[in-house]
């Protein structure tokens, strides 16, 4: 595609960004990057976790063990995601983990066509047997679902999801680009629907949320026609507050745009 | 020689005997205290008696002015009442605005403190025949807004006055004084003044003082006046404090039903947004202020009221009460009373969970009934029925009426809660816990950093901790300076630029560094005199059922704030402070304090 696909550009950010963003948005504990020795990452925010493969070339198990081993001390559950898909939903990672808490070790979507070993969930105790995979050169997923348990979700089961059933109910949050025509026309979409709104000084006779199309909080705050700035801010549906316009949004968002000073 | 803006001297006036004597306030100690809430900190450890009952007669009642009253700068005509607290039984400051400042401190004093009991309900004259005490019988009963009126045409031109109102004089642990139609209303200061049977403290301006260097001081003035016209003070001139209301409801961060909620659905009906369009009717602003954040409000019977963020909580939202005639007239009662509204408003909220959990016998009493909640506030103002009851604050009446009410009592060391949900904001969760008032937003801005997005507001941490120790100490600053906080985000690097305006009034070659040793010797005074009166570790702490009862948000996550979590806090908020692991200071540390300084002369 002649760039890498982390550093593909989306929506004024590229597409690891909102990659990390939208998980961040969706867990607790930390967000990390598994690179391959010397890779050139895009800027990421301040609490992305990077950390490099010691092998390149393995592909995804060894990725997996790799990033599995940076989070096993921190978290039982993680969420594994390739880089390359624009439009992974919130919904659709929150489903996808409650897997995990029903007892599987791993929650395997299987949607459009194939299961999707790269957006799916693990057990961080998982870390050690995918050092062993790769050591024994076994090297594709399937081998490592072989030696634990699976919850594989087909299309049905995550639509049983209401929000993610209204959200994104062609379960687009696996597509992922391959090619630059892919990504051309991932990029040629409308940006996700979401609410805006607007409070106190900023509502400018305004009242309650009003639909807008934006990929980002940027986006969102240009169509709100405010900058986001030292006094202003903005609130995902009502939860963290940020002024990072790169912020990644997903259908279905409500962003609120309030003063910075909060005194009264 | 004193520094520019002072006048190197408190004025203390003994109201048994209605006389009284000049303290000489050294240099060294005003560059140490600066003035208002610093200055008077120093004042309570100088004059106030260890132990003393904050209602009783030898307990002093403190009027403290600072370096900038007086001068061009926006904002500066503000003054802190400072007292040991009824309500908290620890240091308390209050600040409030506007000519008495200005009059007040051209009395040719940095501060005017009283101590001693009248005979009789008084008023308390000070001007350039000094202090005197006279009779006031004929203002007894009166709000306070009328007692100043009446004395004023009393007196004659050039007089400002501070009083009290019904409640002050009945000994409402959280009465306030007023001035102007503004009020020092945190704490209980207006039943310390009651206590002394003062109704009023009248002031004239005797003299002047001249800044260190005019020029300077003019130059900084026209400066903040254009950044005081900029978008970090739009949400007070377009709608005032009011528009948080519905942005910290659309974040849960608005307090319900004595923190049961952290949304009110019916948040809208009393939003600024629309109220302003419906029933403001002027918008004003304190002598000496560019901003012009008071907003007035009219009731339906044509009452008006100023209306603030804070008592529209209290009384709306916390008390479960959506109608907005109701909430603005409450206001007006309180005003009326003599009531702080935050202490009125969460202690009438715990009152009606008791009662709707059968613990006290009133069953008129419940959360959204506006009536009730209108009652409620006459009987406290009144000291009768249930009222004797609630008039001494949440902790005492929990104290009382036991049966785990404590656990749901919305204080801290005794101090309602302001509106600002500590589950869903940590830093202010801290700010809360351990400041040396109480529960209170106006001495520690925490959530400033929660709003900033700098951090995850529902994860407290490290980054709380640490920004919560900046918000503290910045209004240390302010509030001895004193500035108006609503000035704060136009100054980009605070500590520098507020020394710049010390040194030009003052003449003192200050700093930025020096002025953040300045707050943080402030902020340990504070705590040192509070251990001094009987602090417990303790006392640092949150309510039982903030942390037990999570905050469920919209967005699926859970606001848990954990003993564990809040006790990680306090413990860094410690280490960082330099005090030991329950909170108290080393030994050594307490000289550069100078609370023998006077002593020492």
């Amino acid at each position: 595609m002649g760039t890498p696909k982390a550093a593909l550009e989306w929506h004024g950010s590229t597409l690891l960004r909102r990659t990390v963003g939208i998980l961040a948005r969706v867990t607790d504990g930390p967000v990390v990057v598994v690179r391959a020795p010397g890779q050139d990452l895009p800027a990421l925010p301040g609490y992305t976790e990077v950390v490099d493969d010691p092998r390149e070339g393995l592909g995804p198990v060894q990725g997996l063990a790799a990033g599995l081993a940076a989070l096993k001390d921190r978290a039982e559950v993680a969420f594994v995601s390739s880089t390359d898909m624009p439009f992974l939903h919130p919904a659709f990672v929150r489903r996808v983990l409650r897997a995990a808490q029903d007892g599987a070790d791993v929650g395997l979507p299987v949607a459009r066509g194939y299961p999707q070993p790269l957006a799916a969930s693990y057990r961080t105790r998982l870390a050690p047997v995918a050092e062993r995979l790769v050591a024994e050169e076994r090297l594709r997923p399937a081998f490592l679902f072989e030696e634990c348990v699976v919850d594989r979700l087909d299309e049905d089961a995550l639509r049983a999801d209401p929000v993610l059933a209204a959200f994104d109910p062609g379960i687009e949050s696996v597509v992922n680009v391959n090619e630059l025509a892919d990504y051309q026309a991932a990029r040629a979409r409308p940006a996700p629907e979401v609410a805006i709104q607007r409070f106190g000084p900023l509502a400018g006779g305004h009242r309650g949320p009003q639909p807008a199309r934006a990929a980002t909080v940027a986006e969102a705050a240009a169509a709100a026609g405010l900058e986001l700035d030292g006094h202003v801010v903005a609130a995902l549906n009502g939860d963290q507050i940020t002024r990072d316009g790169q912020t990644p949004l997903a259908t279905g968002d409500t962003v609120f745009f309030l003063s910075a000073d909060a005194g009264g | 020689m004193t520094a520019g803006g002072y006048f190197g001297q408190a004025l203390v006036v003994n109201a048994d005997a209605g006389t009284a004597d000049v303290l000489p306030l050294p240099d060294e100690l005003l560059r140490a205290y600066i003035g208002g809430a610093g200055l008077g900190t120093w004042l309570m450890h100088r004059l106030g008696p260890p132990g003393v009952d904050p209602l009783a007669p030898a307990a002093p009642l403190a009027f403290v002015f600072s370096p900038l009253v007086g001068t061009p700068l926006t904002t500066s005509a503000k003054f802190a009442v400072v007292a040991k607290s009824p309500l908290t039984g620890m240091l308390n400051d209050a600040l409030s605005s506007s000519q008495f400042a200005i009059a007040g401190k051209l009395t040719g004093h940095d501060a005017i403190v009283v101590h001693g009991a009248c005979e009789r309900p008084s008023v308390l004259l000070v001007d350039r025949d000094g202090a005197r005490v006279t009779g006031a019988a004929d203002l007894s009963g009166l709000p306070a807004a009328q007692a100043e009126t009446r004395l004023r045409e009393r007196l004659g031109t050039g007089w400002r006055v501070a009083a009290i109102g019904p409640a002050g004089e009945r000994g409402v642990r959280y009465a306030t004084i007023s001035h102007d139609g503004r009020h020092a209303g945190r704490g209980g200061l207006g039943a310390v003044m009651g206590a002394k049977r003062i109704k009023a403290i009248a002031v004239r301006a005797a003299t002047k003082v001249a800044p260190a260097h005019p020029e300077a001081v003019l130059g900084a003035a026209r400066d903040l006046r254009a950044r005081s016209f900029g978008p970090a003070t739009a949400k007070y001139r377009e709608l005032g404090t009011l528009a948080n209301l519905l942005a910290f409801n659309a974040i849960n961060t608005l307090p319900t039903r004595n923190f049961q909620a952290a949304t009110f659905p019916e948040a809208p009906r009393l939003a600024a947004e629309d109220l302003a369009e419906m029933r403001r009717v002027a918008r004003n602003s304190c002598a000496s202020c560019t901003i012009g954040c008071e907003h007035i409000y009219s009731a339906r019977g044509g009452k008006k009221m100023r209306v603030e963020y804070e008592n529209v909580f209290a009384l709306g939202p916390m008390c479960g009460v959506s109608d907005p005639d109701a909430v603005l007239t409450a206001s007006a009662r309180c005003d009326e009373l003599g009531l702080d509204t935050i202490s009125a408003g969460g202690t009438i909220a715990w009152a009606m969970e008791c009662a709707e959990r059968g613990l006290i016998d009133a069953p008129w009493l419940r959360f959204g009934d506006a009536d009730a909640l209108l009652r409620a506030l006459d009987e406290i103002g009144e000291r009768r029925g249930l009222g004797e009851l609630l008039a001494e604050g949440s902790r005492r009446a929990a104290e009382r009426v036991g049966g785990g009410s404590a656990a749901f009592a919305p204080h801290v060391k005794g101090l309602e809660m302001p509106g600002y949900e500590p589950r869903t904001l940590q830093a202010m969760a801290l700010g809360l816990a351990v400041n040396a008032r109480g529960a209170d937003h106006n001495r520690s801005g925490a959530y400033e950093a929660d709003l900033s997005g700098d951090h995850d507001r529902l994860a407290g941490g490290d980054a709380h901790v640490a920004a919560a120790i900046e918000t503290e100490d910045r209004a240390a600053v302010m509030d001895s300076l004193i500035l108006c906080k609503f000035l704060r985000g136009v100054f980009t690097d605070p500590f520098a630029e507020w020394a710049a305006l010390l040194a030009a009034v003052t003449g003192w070659d200050v700093d930025g560094a020096e002025l953040r040793r300045t707050a943080r010797r402030i902020v340990l005074a504070k705590r040192v005199f509070n251990i001094r009166e009987g602090w417990r570790p303790e006392d640092d702490w949150l309510p039982e059922r903030l942390l037990s009862e999570p905050v469920q948000l919209g967005s699926g996550r859970v606001a848990t704030l954990t003993p564990q979590r809040l006790r990680g806090m306090i413990d860094s908020y410690y280490a960082a402070r330099g005090l030991d692991g329950h909170g108290r200071p080393d030994p050594a540390d307490l000289a550069g304090l100078l609370l023998d300084h006077v002593a020492a002369q």
